[in-house]
């Protein structure tokens, strides 16, 4: 009894395992029709200024995606991104311009994003409140503090601070004629710590449990609340990582419209790449493809010469057709799988 | 007990706060006088330099002026705001609506209650006193002129705009066009977003907009670098395009190949023009919006209607800003501003 209910429980884990690859080679394969398809009718996409383009924006997605990912594994959401990245945008060049010196101002803006992580999860486990109100709530006050501080002013850089800036726009070495945009490396940093914190660590195996079965996982010892407020930590913490970067990047931050939606993106990306909402489910690598798929269709779009007014019909429907595509192959392989089951029952009876 | 506590308290210390941030000095509450509101059609820069010459002439005439930026900048929004100016009793309002079709009921429906007039964007067939502005579509050439001006044998161009909804990106775009293409000028010709555009040795090949996302005008113009890597120019219509054409080429390392030509007075468009990186910009003087708007409105608060422009539209001629210009501009800009903000 004991021993067939935890070998069917390695087997159940083994196979979500498997479904969670399986989701992540889903979305590879959506890239690659995409690279293909794209390359194959305007052959300077592999280029390597296009190349650095998508590698550019698929890191300042990819960094709010993977933070997108921590909260929605606990089963929770995250929908103040954007605002936050705005808070931080905003808050950077006013540092800056302050007199501030760039290192501190950074490490200011980042405590600041954190400190907001550790408000939203507190609001969540100590008050019991709804992680959706208490984020929407955010994405409301940040925007408002936002264009409160600098008075609805436009902020930028201007000519000065090139080398802090470097961390978006420099370009730190080379492969071959391919200049790797300095978020890649941060992209990269940030993906591996965070799938070697959820995929090997404790806390993170704490957090797919608590997402999983919040029930059991507290019955199991897991200390829930801390767990959680890190999710939103870790979330807050890289939307503001991506609203110093981005701000670095676009140099120009209207406080009124800079990261709208964004919370839409990372969450789509960490989703598209096999977060399930329902919790307990989630892949780094499948983030950074999700925001990576969402990234070269709107570079397509223009290298195609789409219209403008297409764009959004597009990305959703090859979201979806990506979505109903994954599905199929999902319940066509499992019918496979039973098939082959039923055949090894009856070689077995007869 | 304690769950019952809990909302009531939360809304006591919610309408203490608001309470609080609605006791700022500059609240005009509680002063007599004529009473005007000045309604944007959003938050830009732009509408910072219209606001301080609403503030300047608020100071001059001894008025109330109220500043109102919607947003999002929704044609919803922005009826909303002025719903609520009017239950704050204002006797005048400008606007710049931002759906002029069918906001001209509602527009209509407000003018049994305030003096209204529009400002940057008309709604012609409302009922609205006068409309002051710049002529979108003649500023649109000006801004194509410095291209054709740059660019004498020609070549491939790209326009950049937020949103092509809006009568003025229309009007502009179609400006840049016919100026490039050396047509006449007819501010009702429409070319479609996909036509093909080509002539006097210019093609223009892609109209792009962003929905006001800074990061998105920049992957724009980037793409289409990538796309036409023969571009030789680019017109950015809205404030922030052109400082965004400025980025792209910095990081493609292109700076001074494409030659760019703008809209308004952003500080990194005007640093552009300095750097000799962008050709020039063309500028509607939002400080006169906001000034003359006021001046106006006082007037028919008081009964004068010979404030009224003939023909109901007070065209502010754009001004097109270059290198040679640019510090006489720069001086004027800032004095405009500091005249609106030291009311």
């Amino acid at each position: 009894m004991t021993e067939s209910g935890s070998a069917s429980a390695a087997r159940s884990d083994a196979s979500s395992r498997l479904a969670g690859w399986g989701k992540v080679l889903g979305i590879f394969g959506l890239l690659v029709a995409i690279v293909v398809t794209t390359g194959a009718m305007n052959p300077r996409f592999f280029g390597a200024e296009n190349l650095e383009n998508v590698l550019q924006r698929t890191a300042l997605f990819g960094i709010i995606g993977i933070g997108a990912a921590f909260p929605i594994v606990t089963a929770g959401i995250d929908l103040s991104i954007g605002s936050v990245i705005a808070l931080v945008a905003t808050s950077l060049p006013l540092l800056l311009d302050a007199g501030v010196p760039a290192g501190a101002a950074v490490v200011v803006v980042l405590l600041l994003a954190a400190g907001l992580g550790v408000i939203h999860g507190l609001l969540i486990t100590r008050l019991g409140l709804q992680p959706f109100v208490v984020t929407l709530c955010g994405l409301l006050v940040y925007r408002g503090v936002a264009r409160y501080i600098v008075d609805d002013q436009t902020m930028g850089f201007g000519s000065n601070h090139d080398g802090l800036r470097s961390l978006a726009t420099g370009r730190p070495f080379s492969i071959g004629a391919l200049d790797v945009p300095a978020p890649a490396l941060v992209l990269v940093a940030v993906a591996v710590l965070a799938a070697v914190f959820l995929g090997r660590s404790v806390w993170g195996r704490w957090m797919l449990a608590l997402g999983r079965n919040p029930v059991a996982a507290r019955y199991a010892g897991v200390p829930v609340e801390r767990v959680t407020i890190l999710a939103y930590v870790i979330c807050s913490l890289l939307a503001g990582v991506g609203g110093v970067l981005f701000a670095l990047d676009v140099n120009s931050v209207q406080p009124a419209s800079m990261g709208n939606f964004y919370e839409l993106y990372a969450i789509a990306a960490a989703v598209l790449g096999g977060c399930s909402l329902r919790g307990g489910e989630g892949s780094i690598l499948g983030v950074v493809l999700g925001a990576a798929v969402m990234r070269l269709l709107y570079n397509s779009i223009v290298l195609l010469g789409i219209p403008s007014q297409l764009e959004f019909a597009i990305v959703g429907g090859v979201l979806l057709l990506g979505a109903i595509a994954d599905e199929v192959v999902r319940r066509l392989a499992e019918a496979r799988r039973a098939r082959e089951r039923a055949r090894a029952r009856t070689e077995r009876t007869t | 007990m304690h769950h019952s506590a809990r909302p009531f308290l939360a809304a006591l210390s919610l309408g203490a706060a608001f309470l609080a941030a609605a006791c700022q000095p500059g609240d005009g509450a509680g002063r007599d006088g004529v009473r005007i509101a000045y309604v944007s059609n959003g938050v830009d820069p732009f509408w910072d330099v219209a606001a301080a010459g609403a503030r300047a002439a608020e100071a001059e005439f001894g008025v109330d002026v109220e500043v109102v930026f919607p947003s999002p900048a929704t044609a919803e929004v922005q009826r909303q705001k002025v719903q609520d100016l009017l239950v704050r009793g204002v006797d005048a309002v400008a606007i710049s609506p931002v759906d002029a079709e069918n906001m001209t009921p509602f527009l209509d429906s407000l003018t049994d209650r305030v003096h209204l007039i529009t400002h940057d964007s008309d709604a012609p067939k409302s009922k609205r006193r006068c409309f002051i502005g710049v002529d979108n579509y003649e500023a649109g050439r000006a801004c194509g002129e410095l291209l054709v001006e740059a660019l004498p044998d020609g070549g491939e161009v790209a326009i950049f705009v937020g949103r092509l909804e809006q009568d003025n990106a229309r009007l502009r775009r179609q400006g840049v066009i016919d100026a490039l293409l050396g047509r006449s000028s007819d501010a009702t010709r429409s070319d479609a977003v996909d036509a093909a555009l080509s002539g006097n040795g210019f093609t223009v090949v892609a109209t792009r907009t962003d929905d006001f996302d800074a990061a998105r005008a920049k992957s724009n113009v980037e793409d289409t670098l990538v796309k036409y890597p023969e571009l030789a120019g680019v017109a950015g219509l809205f404030a922030y395009n052109a400082p965004a054409c400025v980025e792209a080429l910095k990081g493609a390392g292109r700076l001074g190949e494409v030659a760019i030509a703008s809209f308004d007075e952003q500080d990194a468009t005007l640093d552009g023009i300095a750097a000799g990186h962008v050709l020039g910009t063309v500028s509607q003087n939002p400080f006169q919006y906001g000034y003359e708007s006021v001046r106006i409105l006082k007037a028919l608060c008081e009964g004068d209607e010979s404030v009224l422009p003939a023909g109901g539209t007070l065209s502010t001629p754009p001004t097109v800003v270059k290198k040679d210009n640019l510090e006489a501009f720069r001086t004027k800009l800032e004095a405009d501003i500091a005249a609106g903000s030291g009311k």
